[in-house]
C-alpha cells in the first residue's frame, strides 16, 4: 500500500478518502496522522538532492495537538528537528529538509503554522548542543514568549529518527525546573487564560455574534486550558508521555492527584465530542465549536461540569505548584 | 425690569447651549460607534442637519408647537417667529424660543442615528425638513404645546416622549425602510458584530450628553424658581449612574464580559428615562428608574437584533425603550408633593390613573410619530429611487461617495496623495 504513494499528490488523495474512517477513534485517527506525516519525511527525504551522510542523525518531532496524539482531522503543522552537531553543511541540509517537509506537509492538507511553529524555520530547527542552549536561554529569559516556547517543546514527540535527543533535552528541562521551582510558576503564568463560558447563575455562555453565534468556543474554554494545566503538572512530576490522557494515567497514579481521574474522563468525552461534531465543510476553527443545542439534556449538564472543571483543575494546578515551590 | 425675569432668561440661556452642545456628544457617540469610513460624513451631517432644522423650527416649527388658534394637531401662529414677546412667559420669549429650538434638534438627530452608515445625503435632507415640519411638532404640541395631552394631565418633564420616542420611532421606521447593513446579519441568521472604530469617542460622547442633559431637564424648569433645578439635576445625575451600574453588571451576569458599549448604552437609557419623570420623583425612585433602564436597554439591543433590525447606535433602544419607560415611569413614582402636572402615580395612592394617561400619551405619540416617518420615507423611498447609497457606495464609505473626501484621509488615500498633504 505504501510503496504506491511516492509523491505528495497521490498521499493527499489517499488521506482525504481514509481519513472519516477514523470517526469513532482518537488514537486511531492520531496512527492515521502520523503514518501520513511520517511518509512525508520519508519524500522529502528522498526529494532533497545532496545526499545525506549516514553518520548524520537527527529527530523529526510534531508538537502541538499532533505531539498530544490529540489530532481532530483538521489540523495545521507544529514541528521541529534536531540533529546531531556536526559539520555547517549539516546545518544547511536539515534545514533544507525542514523546508521541504513543511512544503510536503502544506501539499497533502496541512496549512502552515501561522506561528512559524515549523523545522523550516531555525528556530525550531538545531543542533542537540544548539537546543541546549536555547533551552537555557529560554528558561533564563522567563519572558512570555520563552515560557509559551517551552511549553509548546514539552508536547515534543518524535515521529522520525533519534527518540533519545527529546528525551534528554525534555530531562535537561526537568532538572531545571526542579532545581528552580520559580519556572513552575512562571510556566502557571503564561499559561492560565480561561475562556469564561459558564454564567454566573450556570447557564452557558455561547458565542454572541458571527458565524458561530449560539455556539460554545471549546478550544479556549476547554481544550486549551486542560491541555496547559495538565502538561504543568506533568512537567513538575518529569513524565515525558505528551498525550493529555497518558500523562493524567501517570499522574493519577502519583499520591496526592487521586481525585484527578475525573479530568481525564472530561478530557476524554471532549475529544470524542469534538470529532462527533464534525462536519465535512468546516475549517480548522470551525472543528472546536460546539452547538448546545445538539446535546442532550445530561450532555448539556456533563458539559457545564466540564467546563466548571476546567477552573477547578487550573486551581488543583496552581496550589499544586505553590506546595511544591514552598 | 425684573431680576427674576432676567435670571430666569440667563438660566434658560443656559440650558440651551448646554443642550446645542450635546450635538457634539451626538457626533462623537455616533462616528465612535461606526466605521472610520464613514465618520467624516457623521460629522458633517449632524451639523448640517441642525442647521437645516433651525431654519425649519423658525418657519414653521415653533407656530405649530406654541402657536394660537390650534387645531387638533398643532397651533397656527407665529410661523416666522420674529422674537415678539410672548404672554404669560416668566422669561424672555427669545430664549424661550432657543432653548425649544435646541429640543427640536436633538429629536431630529436622535431620528437621524437610525440612518446611520447607509443613506443617501439627500435622505437626510428630505426627512430632516419634513420632519421637523409635520412630526416633531405635533407631538410636541399635543404634550408641551397645550394640546390635547396635556389636558389630560399628561407627564413629561423634559421630553422621553416628546423627543426622545418621537426620535427613536423615526430611527425605527428608517432602519425598517433602509434594511441591515451589508454584513450585518449572515446568511444563516447570526449576526455580525460591526464594531465602532473608538470606543473612547463613544465614551467622551456620552460623558458630553450626561453633561448637556442638566441643561435638558434642569433647564426645563424654565425659571430658577426656589432653585428646584437642582433637584431636577440631583435626580438626573441619580439615574445616569444606576443606569451605567445596572447594565454594566447585567452584561456581565449573562455574557460573563463586563461589556462597555453596553454600560454606555445603560448609562444613556437611565438618562432618557429620568427625563420625563425628573422633577415629579424623589431620588430614590430616580435610582430606581435608573436602574431598570439600564437593564432595559441591554435586553432591548438583544431584541431588535434577533429581529434583524440592524440599529447602529442603538437610538431604538436608548432612546426608545428607555423613553417608553422613563414616560410609564411617573405613572408610578410620582408624588404628590411634586406632580406639579397630572396626578400622583401608582405607588402614592393615585391609584391607575396616571399610568393610563402616560401609556396612552406613548403610544399615541410613538404611532404617530412611527406612522408619519414611515409615510416620509417610504414616499421619499419612490421619489429618490432608493433610500440607500449603492452597495459599491456602502462598501467604499459614505465619506467619499457622498462628499468626496474623508474623515480620515491618511487611513485610505493612496500613497502618492499621503505625501502631498502630509
Amino acid at each position: 500500500m505504501e510503496t504506491s504513494l511516492n509523491s505528495y499528490q497521490s498521499l493527499k488523495k489517499w488521506k482525504e478518502e481514509k481519513i472519516l474512517t477514523y470517526r469513532s477513534n482518537v488514537s486511531d485517527l492520531n496512527e492515521f496522522h502520523d503514518m501520513i506525516m511520517k511518509s512525508v519525511v520519508r519524500i522529502a527525504q528522498e526529494r532533497i538532492k545532496t545526499a545525506r551522510p549516514s553518520s548524520w542523525k537527527f529527530a523529526w518531532f510534531t508538537m502541538g495537538s499532533s505531539g498530544r496524539r490529540e489530532l481532530g482531522f483538521l489540523s495545521d503543522q507544529d514541528h521541529g528537528l534536531v540533529f546531531e552537531p556536526g559539520a555547517a553543511e549539516a546545518e544547511a541540509y536539515f534545514l533544507e529538509l525542514g523546508k521541504e517537509i513543511s512544503k510536503g506537509l502544506q501539499a497533502v492538507g496541512y496549512p502552515y503554522c501561522q506561528g512559524n511553529v515549523m523545522s523550516s524555520n531555525p528556530l525550531w530547527c538545531k543542533s542537540l548542543s544548539q537546543w541546549k542552549e536555547q533551552i537555557h536561554s529560554w528558561m533564563n529569559e522567563e519572558s512570555l514568549q520563552t515560557m509559551r516556547n517551552l511549553h509548546i517543546f514539552y508536547d515534543s514527540r518524535v515521529l522520525a529518527g533519534e527518540e533519545k535527543y527529546i528525551a534528554e533535552l525534555k530531562s535537561i528541562i526537568y532538572g531545571n525546573f526542579k532545581k528552580t521551582p520559580h519556572l513552575l510558576t512562571r510556566m502557571v503564568e503564561t499559561s492560565m487564560h480561561l475562556k469564561k463560558s459558564v454564567g454566573p447563575f450556570g447557564q452557558l455562555l455561547a458565542e454572541e455574534k458571527g458565524r458561530h453565534q449560539g455556539e460554545l468556543d471549546l478550544k479556549y474554554s476547554a481544550f486549551i486550558p486542560y491541555v496547559n494545566a495538565v502538561r504543568i503538572l506533568a512537567l513538575k512530576e518529569g513524565i515525558q508521555d505528551t498525550s493529555t490522557i497518558a500523562r493524567l494515567n501517570k499522574i493519577m497514579k502519583i499520591s496526592g492527584y487521586e481525585g484527578i481521574w475525573k479530568y481525564q474522563k472530561n478530557f476524554a468525552v471532549l475529544l470524542k465530542w469534538r470529532l462527533r461534531s464534525y462536519r465535512e465543510s468546516d475549517t480548522y476553527e470551525d472543528t472546536h465549536y460546539i452547538q448546545p443545542k445538539t446535546l442532550t439534556i445530561s450532555e448539556r449538564n456533563e458539559l457545564k461540569d466540564i467546563l466548571k472543571d476546567a477552573k477547578k483543575l487550573h486551581l488543583l494546578v496552581i496550589k499544586s505548584i505553590k506546595k511544591g515551590a514552598g | 425690569m425684573d431680576a427674576t425675569y432676567l435670571m430666569n432668561s440667563l438660566w434658560v440661556m443656559l440650558g440651551a447651549i448646554l443642550v446645542i452642545f450635546m450635538l457634539g456628544g451626538f457626533i462623537m457617540l455616533e462616528a465612535g460607534s461606526t466605521r472610520m469610513k464613514n465618520a467624516g460624513h457623521i460629522a458633517g451631517k449632524t451639523i448640517f442637519t441642525f442647521g437645516l432644522s433651525s431654519l425649519m423650527f423658525w418657519a414653521m416649527g415653533f407656530g405649530f408647537i406654541f402657536g394660537d388658534n390650534a387645531n387638533i394637531m398643532v397651533g397656527l401662529s407665529n410661523f416666522f417667529y420674529s422674537g415678539a414677546e410672548l404672554e404669560g412667559m416668566g422669561l424672555s420669549s427669545s430664549v424661550f424660543y432657543v432653548f425649544q429650538l435646541a429640543f427640536a434638534g436633538i429629536a431630529i438627530t436622535i431620528a437621524l442615528g437610525g440612518f446611520a452608515e447607509r443613506a443617501k445625503l439627500s435622505v437626510y435632507l428630505i426627512f430632516t425638513v419634513l420632519f421637523s415640519a409635520i412630526v416633531y411638532p405635533v407631538v410636541a404640541h399635543w404634550i408641551w404645546g397645550g394640546g390635547w395631552l396635556a389636558e389630560h394631565g399628561k407627564q413629561d418633564f423634559a421630553g422621553s416622549t416628546v423627543v426622545h420616542l418621537t426620535g427613536a420611532m423615526a430611527a425605527l421606521a428608517a432602519t425598517i425602510l433602509l434594511k441591515p447593513r451589508i454584513g450585518k446579519f449572515n446568511k444563516d441568521g447570526s449576526a455580525n458584530n460591526i464594531y465602532g472604530h473608538n470606543q473612547v469617542y463613544t465614551a467622551l460622547g456620552v460623558l458630553i450628553l450626561w453633561v448637556g442633559w442638566f441643561g435638558f431637564n434642569a433647564g426645563s424648569t424654565l425659571s430658577v424658581e426656589d432653585g428646584f433645578f437642582g433637584f431636577v439635576a440631583l435626580n438626573t445625575n441619580l439615574a445616569a449612574g444606576a443606569g451605567a451600574v445596572s447594565a454594566l453588571i447585567i452584561s456581565w451576569v449573562v455574557m460573563g464580559k463586563s461589556d462597555v458599549p453596553t454600560m454606555l448604552n445603560g448609562a444613556l437609557a437611565g438618562l432618557v428615562a429620568i427625563t420625563a419623570s425628573c422633577a415629579f420623583v424623589d431620588t430614590w425612585a430616580a435610582v430606581v428608574i435608573g436602574f431598570v433602564a439600564g437593564i432595559l436597554v441591554f435586553y432591548s439591543v438583544r431584541f431588535f437584533e434577533k429581529r434583524k433590525i440592524d440599529d447602529p447606535i442603538f437610538a431604538l433602544s436608548v432612546h426608545g425603550a428607555a423613553g417608553v419607560w422613563g414616560t410609564l415611569s411617573t405613572g408610578f413614582f410620582a408624588t404628590p408633593e411634586l406632580a406639579s402636572v397630572g396626578k400622583p402615580g401608582l405607588f402614592y395612592g393615585g391609584g391607575f390613573e396616571q399610568l393610563g394617561v402616560q401609556f396612552m400619551g406613548v403610544a399615541v405619540s410613538g404611532l404617530y410619530a412611527f406612522a408619519a416617518s414611515f409615510i416620509i420615507l417610504a414616499a421619499a423611498k419612490n421619489v429618490l429611487g432608493g433610500l440607500r447609497v449603492t452597495e459599491e457606495e456602502e462598501i467604499m464609505g459614505l465619506d467619499l461617495s457622498e462628499h468626496g473626501s474623508y474623515g480620515y484621509p491618511e487611513v485610505f488615500m493612496a500613497e502618492e496623495n499621503k505625501k502631498l498633504s502630509s
